[in-house]
């Protein structure tokens, strides 16, 4: 392809779409519905599709939430998000061709082997190949270490939260939906843990963004 | 009047509360199952359910007969369920619908394009097409609450049952809607109507009258709909342009299609549209204008071409002489979901509009660099104990399991496909595994064969298969895996489930009492965590002459665990652990990972079923304090 002349669509100022991948368990479809309330609080139209397959720990789960549009399919086609979050960093390699050329690509490098991979019966990719895929869809990758992941009186703080804080402060997302209500939001959602969350939250604001550490090799 | 993020499922049950739904039923299947769900997590003292009767069903046809009888007796009725579940229910359908009804009487139903859930790629609206029946597709999740209301209007006007049908994509989705508090259902005075001409099929006489009937409520239906305008036409100022015809969720795809097409010379002012919402009956008076003014047409819609086949229909008597485009002249596939990729494609090919092939073609290479992650059963699952004792006990017999039948049912059961077990060989339909399992003995299949099945499908669709096993005394090898709950769809209660967890005063019915019943000779309860009774047990069954069935229980680990149960606490023993991972090899429970020197079990995850420990050879995981829940033996 060349790449003088890759099709791609401008981004209307007013929309913005969003493709989250991840596994079952790590909180990737909590993120994407604080988005979805955040955006009805700031009375943008709004439309939030997960799926989540067989509903149990483990299990591939992807989300795509609509911002902006009146009228709107709850689909987003490919090379058409305006930002992809990955929680896995196998995972992240689904969501590659949804991304649309020179917008963010936000990987929280978790790695969650599925049992070949653990037995060795089979590959797992490398994070140099997912990087490698995301340069070549032309977007701009974006890598949190999980583990910087901070704690919080002994226990590390919920990573799916921790992950918001960090997207918000670090994607272009942050100039769609309003940083401190999507914080208040997260302080009411959970009755237990608010300054835990809290914790999480304002450390993924802060978080600086990781290089990729390339040479990391989680393989078999 | 607030607004607030619901589901389409949730949009849907909500839409039936406010239009006065006395008795809504269902049976639960994904992508069907947050419909009827939504209103059972409010439990039944919520002012939403007063004077309401809300079940789940034991099958969808039982579901759905409960609903129309509440709608002959003069009531509003839902039923919900899932595409596969139409196909149970269909024979009810279709009776009903040539008698017709009293009250509103609504079946939602949820086809799944693009298969997210598992099952065949079926188009309900076919369905509709041979019932006569007005169906009704909205196209968002704000529609589905709207469209609902209308559909039980539409039914009590027409006097006949009404479908509406979502697609996942909708069902699924959250998005806000302006909802209204639902009051109560209103009162009315049972019909108590004793007509035999309506309600029985006694003699062709009555039969086609009702065909009749039939037919003119379906005109009417076309009527009431072209009335209240549910199928909007917009017409171009300029006749001889394209018109395009779009269907449920696809219509809401439209105008970004638009204005992304509009960047490479569309005009949004030069074409036509119709949104259909009632893919049935047919809107002909819009197509028909539609024809007359347009010279190109371009069909959107999703799975079948039902739509598109009526437009030429349309066009043929009309005498149109333009172009239609879609699926039968091979532009799209039967296949899959729509997405606004197909509305710039469809434009694109329409218009000769140049848009660049690649546009919504993203680098698929990505993907197949992502490691496989085939679907297992939970942590402490008793599911594992049965596949592992089938497993071992066709070993015992010195067979391979590929030379052992295994069929297999719908739900989790159907897991035990996957690695590493490797267990059950197919997947049918509800009870389907029993049934099966007959044909491959009089096959002349020389090994035991087996079938599986869950508690949940067993009693929806398993026992009529048993009953002929018995009747026939056909050699077999039942396993009822029977964990105490629908546990597939998200754990909802079914009529095996715990008294503790029943509706209301519901009864539980034990499966340990209707199998004895039936005249099985050979019954054995089994404890799937006690791994090795449980494989001795299925080893000495197909061994033995005529049928068998073993009950296999446990618990659902989710709501156990979500009560504080556990089936005890498992340790490593790091000396006794050289890493040589059988542990993983025969669980392949995700609760074990592998550490420097040792296996390791996460806490959070460990139910502490012990099958673990039962896979080890040299005594490196023990199972401490074992509280294994007690079994009911017979």
């Amino acid at each position: 392809m060349d790449d003088g002349t890759r099709a791609s669509h401008p981004q209307s100022a007013s929309t913005f779409d969003v493709f989250l991948v991840g596994v079952g368990g790590q909180g990737v479809l909590t993120i994407g519905d604080i988005l979805a309330e955040a955006a009805l609080q700031q009375g943008m139209p709004v439309n939030f599709y997960p799926t989540k397959g067989m509903a149990q720990r483990g299990g591939f789960v992807k989300a795509q939430l609509r911002l902006g549009r009146d009228m709107v399919g709850p689909q987003i086609p490919e090379k058409g998000a305006d930002l992809v979050i990955a929680m896995e960093q196998s995972e992240a390699l689904r969501a590659v061709r949804y991304i649309k050329p020179d917008k963010d690509f936000f990987l929280y490098g978790h790695v969650w082997l599925p049992t070949a991979v653990l037995l060795g019966k089979a590959p797992y990719p490398k994070l140099e190949s997912l990087a490698e895929q995301v340069q070549q869809a032309g977007a701009v990758f974006h890598y949190l270490d999980p583990e910087k992941r901070p704690l919080y009186e002994g226990a590390l703080v919920p990573a799916n939260v921790y992950v918001l804080g960090a997207v918000l402060g670090q994607t272009n997302l942050g100039r769609m939906l309003d940083t401190d209500a999507v914080a208040n939001l997260v302080r009411d959602r959970w009755t237990r843990g608010v300054e835990r969350n809290m914790r999480a939250f304002q450390a993924g604001i802060e978080a600086r963004e990781d290089l990729p550490r390339l040479d990391k090799v989680v393989s078999s | 009047m607030e607004t607030k993020i619901i589901s389409g499922n949730e949009a849907l049950a909500l839409g039936a509360l406010v239009a006065g739904a006395k008795v809504l039923t269902g049976y639960p299947g994904t992508p069907s199952s947050g419909a009827l769900g939504s209103l059972m997590v409010l439990g039944p003292d919520h002012p939403w359910r007063q004077k309401r009767w809300v079940e789940w069903s034991t099958n969808e046809k039982v579901a759905f007969e409960i609903a129309a009888g509440a709608a002959w007796a003069g009531h509003r009725a839902l039923c919900t369920m899932k595409m596969s579940g139409l196909n149970v229910a269909y024979d009810s359908v279709i009776s009903i619908a040539y008698s017709g009804c009293n009250g509103g009487l609504v079946i939602y139903v949820a086809d799944d394009p693009g298969v997210s859930a598992g099952m065949a790629e079926q188009d309900s609206r076919g369905y509709a097409l041979m019932s006569d029946m007005p169906m009704l597709e909205p196209s968002s999740v704000a529609e589905t609450y709207d469209l609902t209301q209308v559909a039980f209007e539409l039914s009590e006007r027409i006097e006949s049952p009404v479908f509406v049908r979502l697609v996942t994509a909708i069902a699924n989705s959250y998005a806000p809607v302006r909802i209204e508090e639902p009051a109560a259902p209103p009162e009315r005075e049972p019909i108590l109507e004793k007509d035999i001409a309506k309600y029985t099929k006694a003699g062709s006489a009555i039969c086609m009258a009702q065909h009749r009937a039939l037919i003119a409520r379906l005109e009417e239906a076309g009527r009431v709909i072209h009335e209240i305008g549910l199928n909007r036409l917009q017409l171009s100022s300029q006749a001889g342009g394209l018109g395009i015809v779009s269907s449920g969720v696809v219509s809401s795809y439209l105008e970004e299609g638009f204005e992304i097409a509009t960047r490479y010379g569309f005009v949004r002012e030069d074409v036509s549209v119709l949104r259909v919402t009632s893919s049935h009956p047919f809107p002909s008076q819009e197509v028909a204008a539609l024809l007359n003014h347009c010279a190109t047409i371009l069909a959107l819609e999703e799975l079948e071409p039902h739509i598109e086949r009526s437009i030429y229909v349309a066009a043929q008597r009309m005498g149109f002489q333009g172009q239609i485009m879609g699926k039968l002249d091979g532009l799209f596939s039967r296949i899959g979901e729509y997405s606004v990729r197909h509305v710039v494609q469809g434009l694109n090919a329409a218009l000769d509009l140049s848009i660049p092939q690649d546009l919504f073609v993203g680098t698929g290479e990505a993907e197949q660099l992502a490691a496989q992650r085939p679907i297992t059963v939970c942590a402490g699952c008793p599911h594992r104990g049965t596949y592992m004792a089938i497993n071992r006990a066709i070993r015992k017999l010195k067979l391979k399991q590929d030379e052992v039948m295994v069929t297999g049912d719908i739900g989790c059961t159907i897991l035990g496909m996957n690695p590493p077990f490797h267990t059950v060989w197919n997947e049918v339909s509800m009870g389907a595994s029993i049934s099966l399992a007959q044909g491959y003995v009089h096959g002349g299949v020389p090994t035991p064969v087996i079938a599986t099945i869950g508690d949940s499908t067993f009693f929806h669709g398993g026992i009529p298969g048993l009953v002929n096993a018995v009747q026939h005394q056909v050699p077999l090898t039942l396993i009822i895996m029977d964990n105490g709950w629908t546990s597939m769809t998200g754990m909802q209660p079914n009529p095996g489930t715990a008294e503790a967890f029943q509706q209301l005063e519901g009864q539980r019915i034990d499966i340990a009492r209707i199998v004895p019943a039936l005249g099985v000779e050979h019954f054995y309860i089994i404890d799937p965590f006690d791994l090795d009774v449980a494989t001795e047990t299925v080893r000495k069954c197909l061994t033995l002459p005529g049928v068998k069935v073993v009950l296999s229980r446990q618990e659902c680990t989710i709501p156990a665990m979500r009560r504080g149960l556990t089936a005890g606490r498992v340790r490593v023993e790091p000396d006794n652990c050289n890493l040589c991972q059988l542990c993983i090899m025969e669980t392949g429970c995700p609760a074990i990972d592998i550490g420097e020197d040792t296996i390791v079990i996460d806490p959070a995850l460990c139910y502490g079923c012990g099958l673990c420990a039962e896979a080890c050879h040299r005594s490196a995981i023990e199972i401490e304090a074992s509280t294994l829940i007690e079994i009911e033996r017979s």
